[in-house]
């Protein structure tokens, strides 16, 4: 049963002149389905801005590649795996992990982290525990299997992902410049060799099963799901880098949303040359009809291009790791797909017409829910009193709390390059053994405020993490964009992808740096009660760390040293995590984005650090400044006096102070023989700053307003913080 | 009310993969020898003592915990349950 | 004086030993692939952590059947010093190397965290740098890392326990005990002590970077060196 559309197959007719084939059918039905084709993205996309001196491939190929130093590279790409991992969780995530590993592997690039940006339902709920439970142990079996660490990544718990979780994997790898390989065919003569395990009946279809809404009976989808086998990936990443040393392996190409019929239409493609492979020499799990070879999506295999002199010393490597591969063909010289069954031609097609889906100009309209998201906001001002009870609240918040149940079951330090791990520091550093080179890296995403207003919302999340990588030292480079999204065919949803892309490329243009490749994932919406998830671009920023030494991480740390707030607060509490958890209000206009406010803040931080002058940096978002000055306590296992009235703020209450979650706040701490040189540099950069208080050796977390004092146990809040995410997940329900 | 033994064996499905019996197969058995393995599988087994009436509500009660608490999930899961 | 730094299919530590053993102590070291190892080639091997052959059957049991471990035995012939860390340890137990077993954790998740260990025994191949009660710092990364032995084999192992798992003072308790090993063991040793296994990462604690102050595990290296010198 085809997915395209009467217009599409017309489309198909004219440029075969012919009727297609059922084989020929099932390829263009797979490649121009929405997960493989981007065909309702891809207009909408265009805004982005993808170039740099330093870019070295930008979106299109596997991997987005920088130069970040001497001949260093770094790939980056982001992939999603939402409804596989909806249905099922484990292997829906593990496999997800797998794919991206991959992307970065078939670059040439050694992968050397991974961040994992999910978002899920209400965690109370028994459906919800099974998916959060299942996408973490899948991520982490594989993750940890395979030898790449998780390090950082970015999780929200909000009802419109009930029965359509996120699941965004991100991953990046290092390799010289020279060493890069591209997804491209070019040499006529080199062979075609498919290595890994064999093609079996699994997964197929599965990239158009992305491209679906998810029902009742999508629960015993089998062929959909794939299971995922990371030793094999282990194996096939330690073959790679060692076959990629012969230096005769010419394109790479990992097989994955549309199998053999994506790897060989788009490499030959972009060589602009051709194929003739006999897909009946490729090793099999069991008796397929050519049909099933061309679509399954089997896990866990590559495509090599390799020149002909060095075939021997290429399989060499395989046959060392215990791989099977299949030698099943050659680049030609003519831009002509020809596959074979038993020396049968079965397929001869100009591969281009395949890769080259049409575009769509999808229709948007302005939801109207946009407007009621602006109506005032009307609630009971808590008394001061109260703040200790509100601030534990919140830190044990599904939002706000720890994240460290999740963390610890991911290997973050294998390697041995991890300098800042997660729940350290605002992003996660790695170094990268040149020198004291490093590189940092964060995913985020507020989904609620992005529901709020996408534009807004998508500039925020791109802001939240580059500011972030700056915090721990990186000066952003470089961001990869996953998108998860409804129905395009519904224009309001549709408005919502546009808006987001909108203030992505609104934000990356004045703040100065491209966007070097994305994922965008459609359909993430329940069939039966049409609810779609709320719109989530979670943007992940690298960052260079010239002296991973210098890396910053968020944890006071010493009694007498002043504590200062960089940026000012508005009255900007729409929708806040405080209004949410605290007062039930969920709408709201979401905070302000300033682009070159943000900018000069980076700016100002990245001096800051360079030149030594900050003990412990945290920024201000979920939550407002009172939750992070909180997490900064409890990180120290130290107390702090802060004096509410000296906030730099327009605000008319204490809590629009301490819960705003106003942009382009950051939280420093200070020695005080250091504090001159301090505020000499926040005045250079213009940015408003005040001392607002102390670390001190008591143990709690005062607040002070006025003659007023609200204090809170730190062992209380560490207490709230730590044991909420795990308490949750376990509990009746 | 007696008591029931009910057997409960969770093999990967024929459509799913099972990495973890081919490798035991490949890298151990047929590396040793032992060549006419054809095929491992491997699975989960789970004694349930369940105090019952009779055996039909002995399974009813098993089958109802694997299927509410999702022990069983029937997109990769084959399912034996056997009795005594 | 040569090292050698085993590795299996599905060993993901081996650079993070060799980058040890090269860049920080200037030792000559080399990852070996297990077929090729060969015994008299070397002073010492390290069998370093991750998921050989994917962890499956039991973690360590498809590797203990590598033709390595004839090597290794070759190896402890002549009482070279031999260090199984994590996915290595649960190797040489498998190989009957070393005895107990390493089971799921209690836990029933992987854990990645850094945690104190007590030196118990300093006079062997790896902990001869240490004092006896030092109250060390490493991280572990595992999810079959619970140590087991039957109360016979524990009788005949005491005076063979390594390292136990501790609070920052020493004090070996359940509440300090990451993963239901037995009596907190986290270390363990052959009879003749050159045979050392532990699921914690001495490599992950061998530089300030990542370890503070006091990167402890170097000292299990150099501790290694020692021995070799020592027994030339």
């Amino acid at each position: 049963m085809s997915s395209l559309s009467p217009e599409e197959l017309e489309d198909i007719r004219r440029r075969l002149g012919r009727e297609p084939s059922e084989i020929e059918l099932g390829m263009f039905d797979v490649m121009w389905s929405e997960h493989c084709s981007y065909k309702s993205s891809k207009k909408v996309l265009k805004m982005l801005p993808t170039k740099a001196p330093y870019v070295i491939v930008g979106p299109g190929q596997d991997a987005g590649m920088v130069e970040i130093g001497d001949e260093i590279v770094i790939a980056m790409k982001i992939e999603s795996h939402n409804h596989p991992s909806a249905i099922e969780p484990y292997n829906g995530a593990a496999t997800g992990v797998g794919g991206i590993v991959r992307d970065i592997l078939c670059m040439g690039a050694k992968p050397i982290a991974l961040l994992d940006s999910l978002r899920f339902g209400n965690p109370a709920k028994s459906h919800v525990k099974w998916l959060v439970k299942g996408v973490v142990s899948g991520i982490a079996d594989y993750g940890n299997c395979i030898g790449v660490p998780t390090v950082a990544g970015d999780i929200e718990f909000d009802d419109s992902f009930e029965r359509n979780c996120l699941v965004n994997v991100c991953c990046i790898g290092v390799c010289r410049k020279k060493s890069i390989v591209p997804s491209i065919a070019r040499n006529p003569g080199d062979l075609v060799i498919v290595v890994g395990n064999t093609t079996g009946r699994d997964g197929l279809h599965g990239a158009s099963f992305a491209s679906k809404t998810l029902t009742e009976e999508s629960e015993e989808e089998r062929s959909a799901v794939q299971v995922g086998n990371p030793f094999m990936e282990k194996l096939l990443i330690d073959a790679t880098l060692e076959a990629i040393k012969t230096g005769y392996v010419t394109g790479l190409k990992d097989l994955g949303g549309g199998g053999l019929t994506c790897a060989l239409t788009e490499m030959s493609t972009a060589g602009n040359v051709g194929m003739d492979v006999d897909i009946s020499k490729l090793h099999l799990r069991e008796p397929l009809t050519p049909y099933e070879i061309l679509l399954s999506e089997s896990q866990e295999r590559m495509l090599f291009i390799v020149d002909p002199k060095g075939v021997k010393k290429v399989t060499a490597v395989f046959d060392k790791y215990g791989l099977q591969y299949s030698i099943i063909g050659k680049v030609t010289k003519e831009r002509k797909l020809i596959v074979r069954f038993k020396g049968r031609v079965i397929v001869e097609i100009d591969p281009a017409h395949i890769v080259k889906a049409p575009v769509l100009d999808r229709e948007a309209k302005k939801p109207s829910y946009i407007s009621e998201a602006q109506a005032p906001i009307k609630y009971k001002m808590p008394k001061f009193s109260d703040l200790p009870k509100v601030i534990l609240r919140l830190l044990s918040s599904p939002n706000v709390a720890s994240k460290e149940w999740i963390y610890r079951q991911y290997d973050h330090e294998v390697g041995v390059r991890t300098v800042v791990r997660p729940g350290e520091g605002d992003a996660a550093v790695l170094r990268i053994f040149e020198g004291k080179l490093g590189v940092a890296i964060k995913s985020d995403c507020n989904s609620h405020h992005m529901y709020l207003d996408p534009y807004v919302g998508c500039m925020e999340a791109t802001a939240e993490a580059c500011r972030n990588v700056a915090c721990v030292g990186g000066r952003p480079i470089a961001v990869v964009d996953g998108c998860n999204f409804g129905n395009p065919e519904n224009p309001e949803i549709f408005w919502q992808f546009r808006e987001a892309i909108r203030g992505l490329s609104d934000f990356l243009g004045e703040f100065g740096i491209p966007c070097i490749g994305g994922n965008v994932s459609f359909y993430n919406e329940d069939e039966v009660t049409g609810k779609a998830v709320k719109p989530t671009v979670m943007v992940v920023a690298l960052g260079v760390v010239k002296d991973v030494e210098k890396a910053k991480t968020m944890s006071l740390k010493e009694d007498g040293n002043y504590i200062l707030v960089i940026g000012e607060t508005f009255n900007e509490l729409g929708g806040s995590e405080y209004l949410r958890v605290i007062h039930g209000i969920h709408h709201g206009k979401p905070p302000t984005v300033n682009p070159k406010l943000e900018k000069r803040t980076v700016n100002c931080i990245l001096e800051l650090i360079d030149r030594n002058l900050v003990e412990a940096v945290h920024d201000c978002s979920h939550g407002g400044l009172a939750i992070a000055l909180a997490e900064m306590c409890i990180k120290g296992a130290r107390g702090a006096t802060i004096d509410i009235a000296k906030v730099p703020a327009q605000c008319e209450s204490f809590d629009q102070i301490l819960f705003s979650e106003t942009n382009a706040r950051v939280i420093i701490e200070a020695a005080p023989s250091k504090l001159k040189d301090v505020k000499n540099i926040l005045n250079t950069y213009k940015l408003k700053h005040e001392v607002i208080g102390k670390v001190c050796s008591s143990e709690y977390f005062k607040l002070c307003l006025n003659n007023r004092v609200a204090e809170i146990g730190i062992d209380e809040m560490q207490d709230a913080y730590s044991k909420a995410l795990e308490k949750t997940l376990f509990s009746k329900g | 009310m007696k008591k029931f033994r009910v057997e409960v064996i969770l093999k990967c499905k024929m459509a799913a993969r099972d990495p973890e019996g081919e490798t035991i197969r490949e890298n151990l058995l047929l590396v040793h020898g032992f060549k006419n393995v054809e095929s491992i599988r491997t699975g989960k087994y789970l004694e349930f003592i369940v105090k019952a009436n009779d055996v039909e509500e002995a399974m009813k009660e098993v089958y109802r915990a694997l299927n509410e608490l999702r022990i069983f999930n029937p997109v990769i899961h084959e399912l034996k349950v056997s009795v005594e | 004086m040569k090292v050698a730094v085993l590795k299996f299919p599905g060993t993901n530590c081996d650079e993070d030993v060799l980058h040890v053993l090269r860049n920080v102590l200037k030792v000559d070291a080399n990852i070996v692939w297990h077929e090729h190892f060969k015994a008299d080639s070397f002073d010492a091997a390290i069998l370093p952590g991750g998921f050989s052959y994917g962890d499956y059957l039991r973690a360590g049991a498809i590797a203990a059947h590598s033709p390595s471990v004839k090597q290794l035995e070759l190896m402890d012939d002549d009482c070279k010093p031999i260090l199984g860390i994590c996915n290595g340890f649960q190797i040489l137990v498998e190989a009957g190397l070393l005895p107990g077993a390493l089971l799921l954790n209690s836990t029933l998740t992987f854990i990645c965290k850094w945690v104190h260990l007590r030196v118990e025994k300093t006079d062997t191949a790896f902990t001869n740098l240490f004092k006896t009660g030092q109250v060390v710092k490493m991280p572990i990364a595992h999810k079959e890392g619970r140590f087991f032995a039957d109360e016979r084999t524990l009788k005949r192992i005491s005076e063979r326990i390594v390292l136990r798992y501790c609070d920052e003072n020493g004090r070996v308790t359940e509440e300090y005990n990451p993963n239901g090993s037995t009596e907190n063991i986290a270390g363990i040793c052959d009879k003749d002590g050159n045979i050392v296994g532990l699921m914690p990462h001495p490599e992950r604690a061998s530089e300030k970077i990542l370890s503070g102050n006091f990167p402890d595990g170097l000292l299990m290296f150099k501790s290694m060196l020692k021995w070799m010198r020592e027994n030339e």
